[in-house]
């Protein structure tokens, strides 16, 4: 079977598009990835088009409409925040397989205002009554199970904020560019205890797109920007005792790792960069040891390090993570690889990370479902 | 004024059981094959899969704290601040509820707490009918 290579990769700047749809979003960042690639929309042989509040509007058509309709299949899927990673699995597969030579990856969206969740129900609104259904209490309450077995603090919890906010200074598709230092993360509004408002993502809109394509395109295309999917995997969440009650973001994302790794024949000592799935200050902490960046209970100190801010050991997050870069639901997991993808190409600019050639990327999807993707430069 | 079936009181959330005698209780489903312990009936087991459906058994009533959040700000119309909290029951059944009557700096994981039934904040449906509800107070404070 053919290896897999991204050879297109874009996104647009995060933020508030107010005036503008979520597929002109699409379609722009579908347009910037072809330029990328040198393909035409006429190379493409499917389109997968990730969201997860619009998938069902058929996406990937809308987005062809804008761009070109070719007629080409277009899968629409959606599955929480793992959408974008899911979209370019199934991507994946179809080129593994020999079916298409060359396909746009496109994930777009336009979140909805003010906190995101709460389900549907029959009775008294379980808010407040039955503890708590947003996400920064789940995200809390999943850290507090860190501190508890190892008593991870608020300010380490907090130095993932500060982490990623300075990183974010130097992404200029970032939506929040602004250094945060640790005493305002600290005293910025209180949401979940321990997570203040900085501690948690940034709802905002946003579309990435990729182009991926068979060895023998790839070839044709000239390798030199190349990058190779070495793994891709996408999970969903194992059974464990406290779940669904309590939201399990461990297993999950610890299945698809080793998964990806055992795929790459790669373990966590051989990344040089990892984008994950900073939805919260408290899940980055706990994704350093799901992903096998550190031991078992050592990411307080490997926050304290700095060995994963950029210039460190194994730098996390250097676009500003979900945290200050944005976290638009359908795109992020699509928007993670474009990140991996302009370090291994050393086109990163400012925040680049020097010399990378081997980078992980990783979402979440409340739900749950994980994706892990392993890129390696070509 | 016969009691109308409409206005009995009635579950505001799934997992609790209302008796013929108007007693509350909460009804957790195990696996006869695996011992699993479950919140809801499912269709096989969820831990082992087995097709042996799950039997209800009544949960126990007090238990530890699992972990928590203090939480500052909710969706509209919520009363905040109020302690969110994950509690694992003496029998293997998690729960998620509001603890209450405790200074939220004092709460530990592993703490004791006991699990009381209320009027669910005093809710009524459309035809007047009460709600039973839960929460959480710190064991000996009950
Ligand atoms: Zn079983």
């Amino acid at each position: 079977m053919s290896d897999v290579y991204i050879v297109g990769a874009d996104m647009i700047a995060f933020g508030r598009y107010p005036d503008r749809t979520y597929y002109q979003l699409g379609a722009e960042a579908s347009l910037k990835a072809l330029d990328d690639s040198g393909l035409s929309i006429k190379d493409i042989g499917a389109v997968y088009a990730s969201s997860c509040f619009n998938a069902q509007s058929m996406l990937g058509q809308k987005v062809l409409k804008e761009i070109g309709q070719t007629g080409v299949p277009c899968i629409n899927v959606s599955n929480a925040c793992a959408s974008g990673a899911t979209a370019v699995r199934e991507a994946f597969i179809g080129i593994k397989s020999g079916i298409y030579d060359a396909v746009l990856v496109v994930g777009s969206e336009k979140n909805p205002r003010g906190m995101l969740g709460g389900a549907p129900h029959d009775g008294p609104p379980p808010e407040g009554l039955f503890g708590s259904e947003s996400m920064p209490a789940v995200f809390a309450e999943a850290g507090m199970v860190h501190t508890a077995a190892y008593g991870t603090t608020i300010e380490q919890f907090a130095q993932v904020a500060v982490k990623n906010h300075h990183h974010a200074t130097m992404n200029p598709k970032a939506a929040y560019r602004k250094e945060t230092p640790l005493d305002e993360v600290l005293a910025s509004e209180m949401i979940a205890w321990p997570l203040t408002k900085l501690m948690c993502s940034a709802n905002v809109d946003g579309a990435a797109a990729l182009v991926l394509v068979s060895e023998k395109k790839a070839r044709e295309l000239g390798m030199s920007r190349a990058v190779r999917i070495r793994a891709s995997m996408l999970t969903s969440d194992p059974y464990e005792p406290r779940n669904p009650v309590m939201f399990d973001c461990n297993s999950v994302t610890r299945l698809a790792a080793a998964k990806a790794y055992e795929m790459a024949g790669l373990g966590p000592k051989d990344l040089d960069i990892v984008e994950l799935h900073d939805c919260f200050a408290t899940a980055e902490i706990l994704h350093y040891e799901n992903l096998g960046l550190c031991g078992e209970g050592e990411a307080g100190r490997l926050i304290d390090s700095g060995d994963t801010a950029l210039g460190g050991r194994i730098p996390v997050n250097v676009s500003g993570g979900l945290l200050s870069k944005g976290h638009p639901i359908g795109a992020t997991g699509v928007a993670n690889m474009v990140e991996i993808v302009e370090h291994l190409r050393g086109e990163a600019g400012a925040r680049q990370v020097t010399g990378a050639r081997i980078g992980l990327s990783h979402v979440l999807g409340f739900g749950a479902a994980a994706g892990v993707h392993i890129l390696e430069k070509a | 004024m016969a009691t109308d079936s409409l206005t009995l009181p009635k579950p505001a959330t799934g997992v609790i059981r209302i008796g013929t005698d108007g007693r509350a209780s909460i009804e957790g489903f195990r696996c006869r094959d695996c011992g699993g312990v479950f919140a809801e009936q499912t269709m096989s087991c969820r831990r082992c899969a087995s097709r042996n459906a799950p039997e209800a058994f009544r949960a126990a009533e007090s238990g530890k704290l699992y972990s928590w959040s203090v939480v500052h700000r909710s969706y509209p119309g919520i009363a905040v601040p109020f302690v969110s909290a994950i509690v694992d029951l003496d029998d293997g059944l998690t729960l998620k509820g509001t603890l209450r009557g405790v200074d939220a700096a004092a709460v530990r994981q592993g703490m004791p707490v006991s699990l009381v039934f209320d009027d669910a904040g005093g809710a009524r449906d459309k035809e007047g009918a009460p709600y039973v509800g839960f929460h959480f107070t710190p064991k000996g404070d009950a």
